[in-house]
């Protein structure tokens, strides 16, 4: 049981949990992040249809990969911790 | 190095057995003395041994607890008088069993010479050692309580002198037990009440008394009947659930409580009038639970409380600024909870209390060996309250690995388990530990120590990504086909 009190005076001198992106900078990346994937949306439903769609398949991901990341802040801006 | 005392007793250690032989008859009580702080549904007892060594280099000591007793007993720490950290105290191998009582060693810090002296506190806590009497009150009678105990202190060594006071906390002591046949041990009258407190002794040239035969020749129960002015609350069930989010960089935590009135049962009908005309115009009645202040940690927000209608908005929250990790929290959050309905003797109320707070407070970041490491509190401690079950569910982040778990004190049983919410794909890695019997001196803190890659920390919004991706070739494939009904 020393382990116990190793670990709480450990835990006293280390640094404390910081997130890669700040807390309070959630909201705005949320807005910006589904907007430009809003933005990115519309120009997807304009692109022209080839047999081969990489132009649309690129836009697709940068769209889709934008959205991840903005529902999650998305989500943590309203107070659902995810 | 301090221990605190395990609360299902299963530490069996062999080696206590040869120090439990070497220790009979190295020691001496000069005088033992046992405080008991009545209470409601739990009871404080601290038992005083000034000890004699009687051989040389002595440090086991031994204490004797009886049947009953320790039963009830749910807290256990022994110190050197004046000082503050706990000593190893372990069960005796085989103590307890037919009948005998049950014997603990207690680590000395140092030995002690012979004829050197010390002082030993014991400090132990019972629950649900009191019952109502009468068992049925009505609304606006007073509530009196009944506490039962041993009369003497049992020890495995003399005892030259040992006395046992009762402390209630109000001055109504209704009646109290009159032993017999003590003149063995005193000369003098046995009991004497002086105000709030009962002193049972001195009774002098106790011999060693660890064996049945002495309990079921000499031992007594006695009994207290008082007055209590407090409402005596009990929960029954606590379920708390601690969510740690990395992305939002917040620690929820949420309480299932089933809060009981453990008090007299009601007799007759609840008058809403009476109730009411009581408050406002008469002293309200010492038994009823109207409300509960909870002392909740510094630094949080968007605190919800709510049963099973829905929303109770009869609360107040106070909260204060947060603190930094690990630090001793000088001002606490306070919250007054005020339930649907006053909890009459015999009622129960069941509500959810939560709240999020920041995860800097409560987590470190351990960069050496890729490991944070989170401080989860067992349960917001209620003075006077005995928790009879309690779960803890810490939920880590996705992706969590190499989990160690660090509790204060051994919980009944620790599960894993995976729990699916908000954005999951393969789920979080949840600990849930099992406790029971908790008082108001188990409030400790339980350390968990993980590590989360950090591709698993972009779990999430590739899921996310995943799914938008998927409409998008669905939309790809609808944008092909051609749906019209006339071609044109």
């Amino acid at each position: 049981m020393g382990s116990y009190d190793a670990v709480q005076a450990l835990h006293k001198t280390l640094p404390a949990f910081s997130p890669y992106i700040p807390a309070n900078f959630l909201p705005y990346l949320a807005f910006i992040l589904l907007t430009v994937t809003f933005i990115l949306t519309f120009y997807f439903s304009t692109l022209p249809k080839d047999t081969l769609p990489l132009r649309e398949m690129a836009v697709a991901s940068t769209a889709s990969i934008l959205a991840g990341f903005g529902v999650v802040s998305l989500f943590c801006s309203v107070g659902v911790y995810v | 190095m301090a221990v605190r005392w395990p609360l299902i007793s299963f530490l069996f250690t062999s080696w206590a057995v040869l120090c439990h032989a070497k220790a009979y008859g190295s020691f001496e009580n000069t005088a033992v003395v046992r405080t008991v702080e009545l209470g409601g549904s739990l009871v404080h007892v601290k038992t005083t041994y000034a000890v004699k060594a009687v051989e040389d280099q002595s440090s086991v000591y031994t204490v004797a607890f009886g049947q009953e007793d320790h039963s009830k007993t749910s807290f256990l720490e022994a110190r050197i008088s004046g000082k503050q950290t706990p000593l190893k105290i372990e069960q005796s191998f085989g103590s307890g069993s037919n009948g005998d009582p049950y014997l603990y060693s207690v680590e000395l810090p140092k030995p002690l010479s012979k004829d050197e002296t010390t002082k030993l506190e014991v400090e132990i806590v019972q629950t649900h050692a009191t019952y109502p009497w009468p068992a049925e009150v009505g609304q606006e009678d007073e509530q009196a309580l009944k506490y039962e105990t041993d009369l003497f202190v049992l020890s495995p060594y003399k005892t030259l002198e040992q006395r046992t006071k009762i402390r209630s906390p109000s001055p109504g002591i209704l009646s109290y037990t009159t032993p017999e046949d003590v003149q063995d041990f005193t000369f003098e009258a046995p009991v004497t009440k002086s105000g709030a407190t009962l002193t049972y002794g001195p009774f002098k040239n106790f011999p060693s008394s660890d064996s049945q035969h002495f309990v079921e020749k000499r031992q007594q129960r006695v009994t207290v009947h008082y007055k209590y002015d407090d409402p005596v609350m009990e929960v029954t069930e606590l379920h708390r659930s601690a969510e740690i989010s990395h992305w939002g960089a917040n620690l929820n935590i949420q309480d299932e409580i089933s809060l009981t009135n453990a008090g007299p049962k009601l007799k007759g009908q609840f008058s809403r009038l009476k109730h009411q005309q009581q408050t406002f115009y008469q002293k309200p009645s010492a038994h009823i639970i109207r409300g509960i202040v909870m002392h909740l940690p510094p630094g949080i927000r968007d605190t919800y409380f709510y049963d099973l209608i829905g929303n109770v908005s009869t609360s107040r929250l106070r909260t204060a600024p947060s603190i930094p990790k690990g630090s001793l929290a000088r001002q606490q959050s306070v919250l007054e909870l005020r339930p649907r309905y006053p909890l009459m003797g015999g009622w129960n109320y069941s509500f959810t209390l939560g709240w999020d707070a920041p995860l800097r407070d409560s987590a470190s970041w351990d960069s050496k060996a890729g490991r944070y490491i989170v401080a989860v509190p067992i349960m917001t401690v209620l003075p006077g309250t005995v928790v009879d079950e309690a779960t803890v569910k810490v939920i880590l982040p996705e992706g969590a690995i190499d989990v160690e778990v660090f509790p204060p004190f051994p919980p009944k049983s620790m599960t894993r388990s995976t729990h699916t919410t908000y954005l999951d794909t393969t789920g979080r890695p949840a600990v849930t530990f099992e406790y029971s019997q908790l008082t108001d001196r188990h409030g400790g803190v339980i350390y968990l120590s993980y590590k989360v890659p950090f591709l698993a920390h972009l779990r999430k919004p590739f899921a996310v990504a995943t799914a938008f991706f998927a409409l998008f070739t669905v939309a790809l494939a609808a944008r092909r086909v051609d749906a019209r009904i006339h071609k044109k």
